[in-house]
């Protein structure tokens, strides 16, 4: 509070009795302002809004809209009971289908680009002489971690985002939103966590921060604590592994990308099965409470801003999330390179611990190496098939994924995976805890530990409880040993 | 062996630590809670002995001990207590509130009060449940952060279930309603207070669909039952429970007879003008409304159904907005003629 005065200084010579100064003016308002009632609030937002209808009344002409037929034309189209929720899981598949079909020759092209520039790398080290384990630690562990994380992720990325912020642009999300709301209010959430999930699915840190589209901060941390069960693009390599190696191979080589498309949206719906399910329990558990005010604007269809779709898709998005995604994978790479070169007894520290974690692994149906391929890749999920494959092949570095018969041999042929297996590691790549950027990020979205650990408890809980208990029903059913 | 001993002993350093370690051993942790239970108890019962004396029914501490779940001995106890700090007098076997006494009540009630229409309005918390929530809040505020909750609220006058709220001197908003059960058979009624205690009773009233502001009347009362209708739905209330609702009545003719509907119950693609927010719909639920323009005299029409019927889309000033039948529920229309 300033106490300037009021009064100009001419004023003052002639009302110098009366000095009225903004300390008594906010004081007097303080006074009279519990005798205002309660409905003040909406009395001035009645008076703005007549005060800008008068305004818009004298300056606004409007000429007959086209665009309104037409718009609910569509509208009536996207949100009817016969074609609406499969036109939402059409429209779903084929963004898949674009992304991983599309995602593939540059990924390729990129992997050979930035591993032979590590040949270089490594060539030039040893023409300078310097010892292995600096050449080895250096390029083969912290720049292959990056190389691998940027190959996999960007091509994907810059697919993915660009054709969601199209369908943002358009209009459509926000249609999904309240087609998809009675499932959300159910569940005891709001209709815009629809929109964080779609999100989610090009990066989970990425859904996290988009959960602040929802005002109600109990129905806001729901979205949160559920992200994770939507598989970011990040998870997707693991997924389209076991797809390609596991459900392709049995359809003819033309069908097998939309085999692999179609089993993707078979996760997603059983991670958006089980986003509502935990959704639920939470709304009738942690964060007790009714569904509350829901209100969603949806927009009139807009032809896609194309610039400003490449800026925001492509820098905001993409290229935020992958230099996040670049901070921890290179230490990570470092890690791995480090458990795969130093030998204890005659065997990696990798096959050690890969060791020490079969029993736990085995009795949730995966086994010890792809735990450990987990805990290395908390970081950054992309490199579970490559740490994984790593230790199955008893190299001293990640490996590039091979031929899928190769594939087929190595994983069922030498190390005993069966049917279950590859479910459970589905089941544990949809239902696992976040990657440490995405946990970072409710951390600092929520501002609380508390709800950062919740976070990682949850879902891996609910990740060893779902495969403990799939892999006792196929042992107890005789299905496998 | 030696190292047993070695183990016994750390043990028992370990567990004299943990009872007697200065500030945090389990001795003060003890003293502690049980002073801040003490002063709960002496809030709880501060505001039982205001609810009597407003009822001028006499209370002793026998049955004030019995009211709090408590042993006689701790009852008296708590009354001794009570007028050593010169918040209660006896005289006889009852019991008085002094001035000051009075005083503390009306703060805590003021507390209570402001909370439950915090939790009600602004962390939108079921209203079956703010009252023990606000019950476990009410101790730990103190006197200024009472006022700024009310200042933050905009100077609320009643609580959600239509109590009064004391101002900051323990000051009440006049209140002139009376019980259903003494209320005249088909007489037009607003309901403007359903009594929280005991909670059984009010969450039949909730669950029968009754809230405040509702224009009602008495279509029927038997030794059993008391039947009512706002003109669409019948409710049954048992003659103890309707003892509960508390009524005015009505100030000017009702909204249903001015061809008022919610909302939520306009036929699809039918035109409307907004009249007025539900009385019910209050905090951040009527912020978000207004923000949004569904103000009185606006336009708004049903314009996209949802396959599962809710939520409905409306058009408003030109944009489309979708609103849960809940949230539709509390906007009152008034169907236009044209198209």
């Amino acid at each position: 509070m300033t106490e300037a005065s009021l009064t100009s200084a001419s004023d003052d010579s002639r009302h110098s009795t009366s000095r009225l100064t903004v300390k008594d003016l906010l004081s007097s308002a303080e006074a009279l302002r519990p005798t205002l009632g309660e409905h003040f609030r909406d009395e001035l937002v009645n008076s703005l809004y007549r005060e800008a209808e008068s305004i818009a009344r004298r300056a606004v002409r409007q000429k007959d809209d086209h665009h309104y037929d037409l718009d609910q034309k569509i509208d009536r189209l996207v949100t009817s009971p016969i074609f609406g929720l499969p036109l939402m899981l059409l429209l779903l598949a084929a963004v898949f289908w674009v992304t991983i079909v599309g995602a593939n020759i540059p990924s390729q092209m990129l992997a050979n680009a930035l591993f032979s520039l590590e040949e270089q790398g490594v060539a030039a080290f040893n023409w300078l002489g310097l010892p292995w384990w600096i050449t080895g630690f250096l390029w083969n562990g912290v720049f292959r971690g990056l190389a691998w994380v940027v190959s996999v992720m960007l091509p994907p990325m810059a697919i993915f985002f660009p054709i969601f912020t199209i369908l943002e642009d358009l209009g459509y999300l926000p249609r999904v939103a309240f087609n998809l709301d009675f499932l959300f209010k159910k569940a005891g959430a709001h209709g815009k966590q629809s929109l964080s999930m779609a999100m989610g699915f090009g990066c989970n840190a990425a859904g996290v921060i988009s959960t602040r589209v929802i005002d109600s901060p109990r129905e806001r941390l729901i979205a949160i604590l559920t992200n994770n069960f939507v598989p970011c693009n990040g998870r997707f390599p693991t997924l389209i592994m076991l797809a390609t190696v596991f459900v392709a191979a049995a359809f003819p080589p033309a069908l097998a990308s939309f085999a692999a498309a179609g089993s993707v949206v078979l996760v997603v719906m059983i991670g958006a099965f089980f986003t509502l399910a935990v959704s639920w329990a939470l709304s009738r558990t942690i964060l007790k409470g009714e569904a509350s005010a829901f209100t969603l604007e949806l927009p009139p269809y807009r032809v896609p801003n194309i610039g400003r779709i490449l800026y925001t898709s492509l820098i905001d998005r993409t290229f935020f999330v992958l230099m996040r995604a670049v901070m921890t994978a290179a230490p990570a790479g470092a890690v791995i390179w480090v458990l795969g070169n130093l030998s204890v007894n005659g065997m990696s520290l990798a096959a050690h611990i890969a060791n020490f974690l079969n029993p736990l692994g085995v009795l949730i149906g995966l086994d010890g190496v792809i735990l450990l391929a987990y805990i290395i890749a908390i970081p950054a999920n992309e490199i579970v098939v490559p740490t994984m494959l790593m230790v199955y092949m008893g190299a001293g570095m990640m490996t590039e994924s091979p031929d899928h018969n190769f594939l087929y041999h190595l994983l069922v042929g030498q190390h005993g995976w069966t049917l279950l297996t590859a479910v459970n590691l589905m089941l544990f790549s949809l239902l696992h805890n976040p990657c440490a950027t995405t946990i970072l990020t409710i951390y600092k979205e929520t501002n609380s530990k508390k709800w950062a650990i919740m976070s990682v408890v949850i879902t891996l809980g609910l990740a060893f409880l779902i495969t403990f208990l799939t892999a006792s029903l196929a042992r107890l059913a005789g299905w496998v040993s | 062996m030696e190292w047993v001993t070695f183990v016994e002993v750390l043990l028992v350093v370990f567990t004299v630590s943990v009872i007697f370690f200065s500030g945090r051993g389990v001795i003060v942790q003890m003293r502690r809670w049980r002073a801040t239970s003490e002063r709960q108890r002496i809030e709880d019962a501060l505001k039982l002995l205001l609810d009597y004396q407003w009822q001028q029914r006499p209370i002793s501490a026998r049955m004030l001990a019995a009211d709090l779940r408590l042993s006689d001995t701790a009852g008296l106890r708590l009354v001794n207590i009570m007028q050593r700090q010169g918040l209660l007098e006896t005289r006889g076997s009852d019991l008085q509130l002094t001035t000051e006494g009075q005083r503390a009540a009306l703060q805590m009630m003021r507390a209570h009060r402001l909370l439950e229409r915090y939790l009600a309005t602004e962390a939108r918390m079921p209203l079956t449940k703010v009252h023990r929530e606000a019950h476990r809040l009410e101790h730990t505020l103190s006197p200024a952060e009472v006022d700024r909750l009310e200042a933050d609220l905009g100077y609320p006058r009643r609580d959600p279930h239509g109590d009064p709220i004391p101002g900051p001197a323990g000051e009440m908003p006049s209140m002139q309603a009376s019980a259903l059960t003494a209320w005249e058979l088909n007489k037009p009624a607003k309901i403007v207070h359903l009594e929280d205690e005991p909670p059984l009773a009010y969450a039949q009233i909730l669950a029968e669909g009754l809230r405040l502001g509702q224009e009602i009347r008495i279509l029927e009362i038997t030794p059993q039952r008391y039947v009512l209708t706002d003109g669409d739905n019948e409710y049954r209330l048992a003659p103890a429970v309707a003892a509960n609702v508390f009524v005015e009545a009505l100030p000017e003719p009702s909204a249903a007879a001015n061809g008022l509907v919610p909302l939520k119950a306009l036929a699809h693609r039918q035109k409307a003008e907004i009249v007025a927010l539900d009385d019910a719909c209050q905090g951040f639920t009527r912020r978000r409304f207004l923000d949004l323009g569904l103000t009185p005299g606006t336009v708004i029409f049903p314009e996209l159904l949802n396959s599962f019927g809710d939520p409905r889309a409306y058009r408003v000033r030109g944009t489309l907005i979708a609103l849960r039948d809940e949230q539709a529920s509390q906007i009152w229309v008034r169907p236009l003629n044209a198209q």
